[in-house]
């Protein structure tokens, strides 16, 4: 067998495993979050505590998973919208002025309504403007105000992309326009809407949503909001107990009864510890003089301290019904999808029979993580599954590696561009509705900077700004470090807190600067 | 070889923009298992005749015809569905991702045939390893980055392609410029490997007329939007070759004008 002569292509060997892992584009970015878990976890352990475990600090208790969780999916949302278009090779900065316009918009809608108007001149009794009300509808659901909201948001995401394709102009300065129009156009509206007797005159919010994810239907008393459901008269709530199926009160009883008991426990607790600490005071006043004596009486009493524990509160029916109503399920599910909480039985689980998630206090610490969460991991699944897997996918990637290349191959480009600038769109709205339904307010100054923190997401995640090259799995990443950064640093003694901008200033720079140097190696340029 | 239609041919095609003329009624006949080689110097036509020949812009006078039927092109995209597949000076192709990526790329193969059906990336990246096998590149990694590939295997990437997708008439715009000599005998090679299949017209376009003598069974000279001389690789002998390349009858009259004065 005589060997074949040695070809081009022998020079490149298939990769084996793991230089294939250690050549991805992501093991930089998932170093530095390791790095900032690492740092949150430690430094969140209480001082004078010793632990191994990362995750024995307040950094990772249940609270503190759900509100970081919260903040990272948020990014993360908006990151995947801006990512996209950035490996198509254009920007959008008025991903921010979207989410603010978006969340006004929804608002209003879900306020007051939504109409279509002409204005008109009118010549009776002095020339003046009129406006003819062609359509009134008064009470829009959830789902519409959201699909209105989208009519809107994706038209404007189109008119960008339509002017970028179509004029050459780079999409920083037409979304830059687009940044400063939205924020406009959405202080002007909430202003001029807030001429309403319930509204403060001139401001640039909307209050007073009603809770809409709340709303429940309950027997008897129709379509309800569930605090107003708890603050029924007692009568009504007993009533509402005794219609309920045995077992089921039973099992509220059992977990209510656990509750108290736990409340009554860390009562008990602080009490101990309160009730100690003058004694250990003394203690140490009296090792200090050298009184042997006395050392000895303190630390005999200090032994045998004890306070009576505390009794717990005993389950009433009106308790029971309580608990009941806090356990319907939402009459407004697409409210709630948005706004709502997730895995709500696994943190209940967490709370009894586990006692994990549970308070200083003895409560439930966090009642589920944000429903935000789950749509992020929804898109981002959606997201990898269409760039890695799909035509599109390689469509978006030849658009910003090669534009010429792209279209003789007979890639529609421009349809490329403008579909992702209109899906930057949705992703800005999507955090807009979440926002809104979580919190049932609006303001106009919603969404701020958030353009900027989604496109440093990105870099951070290894996309490179000129487009063609990144990864979903990195802008998760990327959203990951751009929300653990601050609460890593909150936590560490004796610094300011607003070293974290600092840190992932650094941190941009240092990722643009790896990843132009990956893409200049692929492109065979070192 | 008389015995043979023309894969494709044009008669008279002109070209003006505006006052310009680039293009003054130029004919050609391509046979298929041939390279036809097309020299010329800057600015002779060249580019404008590719151009027209792969639907970039249409003639302004003149026909197309492909296998004896009249064409007319109204986007790049007629022409590549005719059967013209054109190979430019960039490739086409985009560095930062796959070899398949690339081969597919705008005809990617997927499920339900649709942009959002998932990829069948088992079946391209085999089609697009056979498909340069058969030209004589053989590539370890389909999953390569076309950016770490030498600059003749992407020559052979961009062909192969065109030749997968159907082109009958495979137009190469310049295809050992820009390259090592090694490298330019490997796209020869390439060249020669797609004659030998039998059944693809070539045209080739080039400045060099060494490569050219190497290769082509044909050739047509432009120059100044005009043929000013064709023949096949036994007609034309010697300095003739060099002669017409450097603008042939142009230069003999400058030499006359000189002599005259």
């Amino acid at each position: 067998m005589s060997a074949a002569p040695r070809q081009e292509s022998d020079r490149h060997d298939a990769k084996g495993p793991l230089a294939a892992l250690f050549s991805r584009p992501e093991i930089g970015p998932i170093g530095v979050m390791l790095l900032l878990f690492g740092m949150l976890g430690y430094f969140s352990i209480p001082a004078g505590e010793f632990s191994l475990n990362p995750f024995a600090g307040e950094g990772f208790n249940a609270l503190g998973i759900r509100n970081n969780l919260r903040v990272i999916s948020q990014l993360g949302i908006i990151a995947l919208g801006a990512g996209l278009l950035i490996i198509a090779g254009e920007f959008d900065l008025s991903i921010g002025s979207m989410i603010g316009f978006a969340g006004a918009c929804m608002a209003m809608i879900l306020r007051w309504g939504f109409s279509v108007v002409i204005p008109y001149l009118s010549f009776e009794g002095g020339v003046h403007i009129e406006f003819f009300t062609l359509i009134h509808l008064s009470d829009v659901s959830p789902l519409g105000a959201i699909a209105i909201t989208m009519c809107f948001t994706l038209f404007f995401g189109w008119l960008q992309g339509y002017i970028v394709v179509r004029s050459g102009l780079p999409s920083f300065i037409v979304t830059l326009g687009g940044l400063f129009f939205l924020r406009g156009l959405t202080e002007v509206s909430l202003r001029s809407f807030n001429h309403r007797p319930d509204q403060v005159k001139g401001a640039t919010t909307v209050t007073e949503i009603p809770d809409i994810k709340n709303i429940i239907h309950l027997p008897g008393h129709g379509e309800i909001e569930r605090e107003a459901a708890k603050a029924l008269p007692e009568a009504d709530l007993t009533a509402i107990v005794n219609a309920l199926p045995a077992d089921k009160v039973a099992s509220i009883t059992d977990r209510l009864q656990y509750t108290y008991q736990r409340i009554a426990d860390a009562k008990t607790d602080i009490m101990a510890a309160r009730g100690v600490k003058p004694l250990e005071r003394a203690l140490e006043n009296a090792i200090n003089s050298g009184n042997e004596g006395m050392v000895a009486t303190i630390q005999e009493k200090i032994a045998t301290f004890k306070v009576t524990p505390v009794v717990p509160k005993t389950v009433t029916d009106i308790d029971v019904a309580r608990a009941y109503i806090d356990s319907v399920v939402t009459a407004r599910p697409v409210a709630n999808f948005f706004g709502g909480d997730i895995l709500e039985p696994i943190f209940s689980w967490l709370y009894y029979p586990i006692d994990w998630n549970t308070n200083n206090f003895g409560n439930q610490f966090a009642p589920g993580l944000y429903s935000c969460v789950m749509i992020w991991v929804i898109l981002s699944l959606l997201c990898y599954i269409m760039l890695s897997r799909t035509q599109a996918g390689n469509w978006i990637y030849s658009t910003g590696g090669n534009l010429n290349a792209a279209k003789a191959n007979g890639v529609p480009t421009n349809k490329v561009k403008v579909s992702l600038f209109m899906f930057s769109a949705f992703c800005a709205t999507i955090f807009a509705t979440c926002q809104v339904f979580e919190v049932n307010t609006a303001d106009a100054a919603k969404g701020n900077l958030k353009e900027l923190e989604a496109i440093a997401a990105a870099v951070i995640g290894g996309i490179v700004m000129t487009g063609g090259f990144g990864t979903v799995l990195g802008i998760i990443i990327g959203a990951f470090i751009f929300g653990i950064a601050k609460e890593a640093f909150f936590y560490i003694p004796g610094i300011d807190g607003s070293f974290y901008r600092v840190f992932l200033g650094l941190v941009i720079i240092a990722s643009a600067l790896l990843n132009e140097n990956i893409r200049k190696r692929i492109m065979g340029a070192i | 070889m008389s015995a043979l239609k023309p894969l494709i041919e044009t008669t008279g095609l002109v070209k003006k923009f505006g006052s310009f003329t680039a293009l003054n009624g130029v004919s050609l006949k391509v046979y298929p298992g041939e390279v036809h080689a097309l020299l010329g110097y800057n600015g002779a036509g060249k580019s404008t005749l590719i151009k027209i020949l792969s639907g970039v812009f249409p003639p302004t006078e003149g026909q197309i015809s492909v296998e004896g039927q009249p064409v007319s092109f109204d986007s790049p995209r007629n022409a590549t569905d005719a059967g013209i597949g054109t190979v430019y000076q960039d490739l086409a192709l985009n560095p930062l991702t796959s070899v398949t990526r690339n081969f597919f790329l705008g005809r990617e193969l997927t499920r339900f045939n649709s942009p959002f059906g998932l990829l069948k990336m088992d079946e391209m990246h085999q089609i697009a390893i056979q498909e340069m096998a058969k030209i004589g590149i053989n590539i370890a990694d389909p999953e390569q980055a076309v950016g770490t590939m030498s600059g003749g295997q992407r020559q052979t990437l961009a062909i192969a392609r065109a030749i997968y997708f159907g082109a009958k008439v495979l137009i190469l715009d310049e295809p050992t410029s820009a390259l090592g000599q090694k490298q330019q005998m490997e796209v020869l090679k390439t060249i020669r490997q797609v004659k030998d299949l039998g059944n693809i017209a070539i045209i080739l376009i080039t400045h060099n007329e060494i490569h050219a003598r190497l290769i082509a069974d044909r050739f047509t000279f432009l120059s100044l939007g005009e043929v000013i001389g064709e023949g096949t690789a036994k007609d034309l002998q010697g300095d003739d070759i060099k002669r017409l390349i450097a603008g042939g009858a142009e230069i003999g009259d400058l030499a006359k004008e000189l002599a005259a004065t």
